[in-house]
């Protein structure tokens, strides 16, 4: 039985390879660093798939920009790895008990790299700035939105004025968009909405060098101080430089890698990770993003996704297991809720819900009137075919979810007769499909560190990306409720309720798999790290070159 | 005598800027009539509400009518204004002169090679001296005009440079880095000049001129390098335009895959984010290159063949 060998053979070949990829997938404890205890000095090479759009921490809009971002800039707060905010460049906050303000104590001591000091009035220059017209009008009307005025109660004490009590704030201060600028910067900075080396921040590094397609280099900023606790230690940071160079074929990346051109690349696909692993003198590190899973989202404004029966039954057509293993090879992790598993605000009861039961989608559909069959196998109702429409945007589309989409699409038609429908176009082509309606799958995943923002977005009836198009006065309630509480274990019970309501009750989405991050380095590359929470690459500050 | 160049010149100066403005123009109402405005790609991936939508209106003055625009766009041209990128937020002019001259080094080290290149196949396979090289020669050529240079250039990469470490796969490490880059994009064009080269050597060592000189008994070598090959390069020369073609598109592919910086990249974000000003400089940039391109080529006709200066 030649077949039942080679699965044999198969099996015993990515056995071995998955328990590497579990090992080191782990939060590295220091103690097993190949790369030896930390030491000062030297400059390291990193390869990126992505080059930033702009360089200013306040117009951040890319995922793959946020191992730069901290560099060179610094939030007043932080997460830490159990999803909690932890003081960075405020020593701490308090909240009102109507939670209609916020007042932070800021740290001692700081200053930009350009030597104008960290106070109150620098905080609110920068938050003020934000909500200049024209400056920054996202950042302006969603995390700012309940926001009413900053007021400079000393010169280490700020205060947050809101007009309805926001606890999303906080993550807006923990949050690229809100790290701090040097007020000069401000003020004089040349493209100051490209940012570049005159837009100077209070962080571990000082960007010193940028070739717009090539690449970014930073120095070690001397003076630096004031490691936020999620470190994994103080002062300034071990490299003397870092450069950041800019390949956009991940076949380019890993070979730079193996040539030792590099030491270090980020975004590794599937395909790419054998080459990883079976080299030892490599190691491939990945972790989950936070923020939103990779989802399919139902358009309920219309047939046939207006019908609960059919979107369970979509749901219930596709075998996720099946073709993300077809698709990334055991290297994807499957989602249960439209929230990451990952994030603390993740509902666990929703494992193992749904899906997969070809019987009962089949059933469903005959229910909800789809019941005859055409000559191609596509159910049929009224002599119109079970059609749905999926529009990906080409520019956003990452992780080979075309491919995906093709699996998924091969799995409905042949599980369940329905018609999935794949365009790929340009972002312009897809903004149109979505203002005329005329879709009825939406595809989205968010790395957003607070799991809310994302849903705000998503599924509020008035959300930004509301691409379900859902009308639904609960699922509103819960999300501002979410949004409006600040204990901790009353938010993660909306969210849960929110999730049940969302995923169980409506079958509003389909969800993937939790996108996550790669990094390959070589294994004298000491410090290799994922920031909590997000999930992406942490900054070069925990980075050393062992011996 | 001495006003008809000058009259020629200027002829040619009108045609040129007829050109640039029917380029710039065409570049516009293609991004007009393409899906989605302009606000949508601001938007992009990101939160959209009215007010945001508003303040990019505002900001870019997008609720003015396209015909406002579109003079207003020319006026600016016209002044040497090139507006500002709307996803860069910098000056285009900016954006596009420090990715100039990699883009430039690029085609320049392509395009010289490549004539190189295909000189030394056109002349050592011309005639009928060695039909197996000329064979080998022609299905190489063939070979190299139709693989993709995409997979030429990773190809180049993993034996030279991930292999074999002899070249750096991009930055900042000088003539180097230029190498693989430069030998990926001539490829093709060698393989396509040649084979014209080769033909138009035929054609002339089949001319009565040849035979005369041959019966002088010159010697092979300058009948070929100092006759023949005069004869040949008129028709490679009408390729000039076309070659500049090539090397634009083809530095699109070979940045991204080197991670150079330079224009092809800019282009195509530009182009997939409906970047107005930064996709219309590029266009009027690359008309203003071919204006000049063709220009000198017309004058290079001149050099090459000494009847059509009589005329």
């Amino acid at each position: 039985m030649p077949a039942r060998r080679l699965r044999t053979l198969a099996a015993a070949t990515i056995a071995p390879l998955l328990a590497v990829l579990a090992g080191c997938s782990t939060g590295a404890a220091p103690a097993a660093e190949a790369a030896g205890e930390p030491r000062s000095g030297g400059a390291l090479t990193w390869a990126v798939e992505t080059e930033p759009i702009t360089l200013n921490p306040h117009q951040y809009a890319q995922a793959k920009a946020r191992l730069l971002v901290w560099n060179t800039f610094e939030s007043l707060l932080t997460y830490d790895k159990q999803g909690k905010l932890v003081p960075w460049l405020a020593t701490g906050w308090q909240a009102a008990p109507d939670g209609r303000s916020y007042t932070l104590t800021l740290r001692d001591g700081v200053t930009f790299t350009d030597g104008t000091p960290l106070d109150a009035a620098a905080v609110k220059a920068n938050i003020d700035k934000l909500r200049e017209p024209g400056y920054a009008p996202g950042v302006a009307a969603v995390q700012l939105r309940n926001l009413k005025a900053v007021e400079v109660v000393d010169p280490r004490t700020v205060r947050l004025i809101l007009t309805t009590p926001d606890v999303l704030i906080l993550d807006f201060l923990a949050s690229p968009q809100g790290a701090q600028v040097s007020p000069k910067s401000l003020r004089e900075a040349k493209n100051l909405k490209a940012g570049g080396v005159d837009v100077v921040g209070t962080g571990p590094f000082v960007l010193d060098r940028y070739v717009p397609g090539q690449e970014l280099h930073y120095r070690r900023n001397p003076g630096y101080d004031w490691a936020p606790p999620t470190a994994t230690h103080t002062g300034p940071a071990y490299l003397d430089e870092i450069t950041y160079r800019f390949l956009k074929e991940s076949a380019v990346r890993v070979g730079a890698l193996t040539s030792r051109q590099v030491q270090l690349v980020e975004g590794v696909p599937a395909t790419d990770q054998p080459l990883v692993t079976a080299n030892r003198t490599l190691r491939l590190t990945r972790e989950l993003n936070s923020g939103s899973a990779y989802s399919y989202y139902f358009n309920t404004s219309h047939a046939p996704f207006d019908d609960l029966r059919v979107r369970q039954a979509f749901r219930e057509a596709v075998d996720v297991d099946t073709v993300l293993r077809s698709v990334y090879r055991d290297t994807a992790t499957r989602a249960w809720s439209v929230i990451s598993p990952s994030s603390p605000l993740y509902d666990k009861s929703l494992d193992g819900g749904y899906g997969g039961d070809v019987a009962k989608a089949n059933a469903l559909l005959d229910q909800a009137g789809w019941a005859t069959r055409d000559a191609e196998g596509f159910r049929v109702r009224d002599g119109r075919r079970l059609t749905v429409r999926l529009v990906q945007a080409a520019p956003y589309v990452r992780d080979r979810r075309d491919v995906l989409a093709q699996a998924v699409q091969a799995a409905v038609k042949q599980s369940a007769g329905i018609d999935l429908k794949i365009a790929l176009v340009d972002q312009g082509t897809a903004t149109q499909a979505f203002e005329r309606n005329a879709y009825e799958v939406f595809d989205n995943s968010r790395a957003d560190t607070d799991a809310g923002a994302a849903l705000n977005l998503l599924l509020h009836s008035k959300g930004g990306i509301n691409r379900t198009r859902a009308n639904d006065p609960r699922t509103d309630k819960l999300l501002e409720a979410g949004q409006a509480t600040a204990d901790q274990a009353k938010r993660a019970g909306i969210y849960a309720q929110l999730q049940q309501r969302v995923v169980a009750e409506q079958a509003l989405v389909l969800p993937l798999y939790a996108p996550a991050d790669q990094i390959a380095a070589s294994t004298s590359v000491g410090g290799v790290r994922f920031e909590p929470t997000a999930g992406v690459p942490a900054s070069a500050y925990d980075l050393w070159i062992g011996r | 005598m001495n006003s008809s160049p000058l009259r020629a010149a200027a002829r040619r100066l009108a045609a040129g800027l007829v050109v640039l403005w029917a380029a710039a123009t065409a570049a516009y109402l293609a991004l007009l009539v393409a899906p989605g405005n302009t606000v949508d790609t601001i938007v992009g991936d990101g939160a959209d509400t009215p007010q945001i939508r508003a303040q990019i209106i505002a900001e870019w003055s997008l609720d003015r009518p396209a015909v406002v625009q579109y003079l207003d766009y020319l006026r600016r041209l016209a002044g040497g204004d090139l507006g500002r990128s709307y996803f860069l937020q910098r000056p285009v002019a900016e954006v596009i002169g420090e990715q100039l001259a990699p883009t430039l080094a690029l085609a320049l080290a392509a395009a010289g090679l490549g004539v190189l290149l295909a000189l030394v196949l056109a002349v050592a396979t011309a005639g009928d001296r060695r039909p197996w090289l000329r064979r080998a020669s022609s299905g190489a050529e063939l070979l190299l005009v139709s693989t993709p240079p995409f997979l030429i250039g990773i190809v180049l990469l993993s034996v030279l440079s991930f292999r074999f470490g002899l070249f750096p796969v991009s930055g900042d490490q000088g003539i180097g880095a230029l190498v693989l880059p430069a030998v990926t994009l001539a490829l093709p064009v060698a393989g396509l000049l040649a084979q014209v080269l080769r033909d138009g050597l035929d054609r002339a060592l089949d001319e009565p001129f040849v035979l005369t000189a041959r019966s002088r008994g010159v010697r092979e070598r300058t009948v070929l390098l100092r006759h023949a090959l005069r004869h040949a390069l008129l028709p490679a020369v009408t390729l000039a335009g076309w070659l500049f073609g090539i090397l634009l598109g083809g530095a699109v592919i070979v940045e991204q895959v080197f991670g150079r910086p330079g224009l092809g990249q800019v282009t195509l974000t530009a182009v997939t984010s409906k970047d107005m000003p930064v996709v219309l400089a590029v266009v009027t940039l690359s008309a203003a290159v071919y204006v000049a391109v063709n220009t000198i080529a017309d004058l290079t006709y001149l050099l090459v063949d000494p009847r059509l200066r009589r005329s």
